[in-house]
């Protein structure tokens, strides 16, 4: 046992893993949804609140573009090597063995129409339906066949898993336009002349806000994944745990970020949506939750943040830039409130993450945890808080070594 | 009373009068919400404001004249099995018809106050919103 854990074992009110595990296992856990548990901590304090809760059940829903799923669809007779391949006219990334093939979320159909995404053909899976597959290749000796045109579903590929490289971003900015014209982005339609602003987390439910230092989510940790189980299993991309943040340690930019997978198969079309941002393209909704073990005081003060605690920055998308300028920093509680002061400006906000679904899936959650069928597990490895994020330049091969 | 209404017609009645002839022969207030023409013809989204039996009347003699006549429940729809309640369409809606519900977390559409401007079409990530005129 690491001494952390032998202080910890000391400490009143706190609990390992073994211990809410076999709490969970008993049906004796004390689970409540993040919204609960707040409310608990308001009316009980940090301190009751870690003795008597064993789990607090997060959740989001929204656009996470760096998603997709990877294929196996089978041998051919005679086989094929596919070197591409398209799936409902959306070109999936075939650079792998045989049959097996990755369709990202934001691929788009070739005439470019920007209305229909690999985002959708997923949805379209998930909602049990066949896709055309449509595969060519160069042909080889043990390899001969050329071409395939047929169709495929849930139902007769080997493999199909979500995996995703970048999703459920710890916080995320508030996009406004001060330019006199409209603006279509990732975040959303920004009206002219600062006409709305955009933001896009849970806030207090969103899960990594409840975890701000990455001490539960980490690489093994189980989740809800688009309507079924799955697993983080390492940092997202663009990682970047050193923003500035409140005195409390929650990140007031984007900052964790996770990479999951899960099986496509358990997924429901209630949580995995294929979405369109015109003039951008596609995108996928999708449901995450997570449940948090109230593992000592601390994680219990963690969890208990809540809307008017937790702030991000407000981006003129106007501004084409990597580093836009911060406007203002501002709570999600006056985001919440429908209207926030901009350069002077009352301007109507609009959130791209279903708070519906978000309690939605934190209740569910709970429901299966508490009917033994969502199981916590203990990080095998937690994320490194020394990640930076680093941008890209034109450099010579000399300045890049 | 009050009511929206949801014209179209054709390019011949658009050099008509219609809305001067609902104000002057027939009593009503109107608030022009929406009006476009094109070589198809011509859209207009009216708020009409009476007696009602002058906007029974009124709309009688649209009907009469040619025009079509929808009220604007029939105007923009939302598809209830596709929205995922997001909220993106909440701060574009001019007439707040698209609004969040706290208590929810839903997004709800008040039909009465759409004037089926549209704007929330190509702005919604699920496409959920469908314009019908």
């Amino acid at each position: 046992m690491s001494t952390t854990e032998k202080s910890k074992k000391g400490k009143p009110g706190a609990k390992s893993y073994e211990e809410i595990r076999k709490k969970i296992a008993d049906g004796d856990a004390v689970v409540m949804t993040a919204e609960e548990f707040k409310q608990f901590v308001k009316s009980n304090g940090t301190k009751k609140a870690a003795a008597e809760v064993d789990v607090v059940t997060t959740g989001t829903f929204g656009a996470m573009c760096s998603s997709g799923a990877y294929f196996n669809f089978g041998h051919t007779d005679p086989p094929i090597k596919m070197q591409r391949v398209w799936m409902d006219g959306i070109q999936a990334h075939a650079g792998l063995a045989a049959v097996d093939a990755y369709l990202g979320a934001t691929e788009l159909d070739e005439t470019n129409n920007m209305m229909h995404g690999g985002a959708h053909v997923i949805e379209d899976l998930v909602r049990g339906k066949a896709v055309r597959l449509k595969a060519t290749a160069y042909g080889t000796d043990c390899y001969p066949r050329k071409e395939i045109d047929t169709y495929v579903s849930l139902r007769t590929v080997n493999q199909a898993v979500l995996l995703n490289l970048r999703n459920c971003y710890q916080n995320y900015a508030v996009a406004t336009n001060s330019s006199s014209r409209t603006l279509y982005t990732y975040m959303g339609k920004l009206l002219p002349e600062l006409g709305n602003a955009t933001y896009s987390s849970a806030g207090e439910l969103s899960p990594l806000l409840n975890d701000p230092y990455y001490r539960s989510i980490g690489i093994g940790t189980r989740i809800f994944l688009g309507g079924g189980q799955g697993f983080v299993i390492w940092e997202g991309t663009q990682f970047n745990p050193g923003v500035p943040r409140t005195p409390e340690g929650v990140p007031k930019r984007p900052a964790g970020s996770i990479a999951v997978i899960g099986d496509l198969k358990q997924m429901s079309p209630d949580f995995l949506r294929g979405l369109t941002f015109t003039r951008y393209g596609s995108s996928l909704g999708l449901g995450i939750g997570i449940p948090i073990p109230i593992l000592d005081e601390e994680m219990a003060r963690s969890c208990a943040v809540t809307n008017d605690m937790i702030f991000t920055a407000v981006f003129d998308y106007s501004q084409q830039s990597r580093s836009r300028t911060v406007l203002k920093e501002i709570s999600y509680a006056a985001l919440r409130s429908g209207e926030v002061e901009i350069k002077g400006k009352m301007v109507p906000t609009s959130s791209l993450s279903s708070l519906y679904k978000a309690r939605q899936i934190a209740q569910l959650l709970k429901t299966q945890i508490l009917k033994k069928e969502f199981m916590i597990e203990k990080p095998v490895q937690n994320f490194s808080l020394e990640r930076v994020f680093k941008p890209l330049d034109v450099r010579t091969e000399k300045e890049a070594m | 009373m009050k009511t929206k209404v949801v014209l179209n017609f054709n390019p011949e009645l658009a050099n008509q009068p219609i809305t001067h002839n609902l104000i002057a022969k027939h009593h009503l207030m109107v608030n022009i919400l929406r009006a476009e023409i094109d070589e198809i013809g011509g859209k207009m989204v009216l708020e009409l404001s009476g007696k009602a039996d002058d906007i029974r009347r009124g709309i009688d003699y649209l009907k009469h004249n040619g025009v079509g006549v929808r009220p604007i429940k029939e105007g923009v729809r939302r598809d209830d099995d596709v929205c995922t309640h997001c909220g993106m369409c909440v701060s574009i809606c001019p007439t707040k018809a698209l609004a969040y519900d706290p208590k929810t977390g839903k997004i709800t559409f008040t039909e009465e106050k759409c004037v089926a401007c549209g704007v929330c079409i190509d702005a919604c990530p699920p496409r959920a919103m469908e314009i019908l005129i």
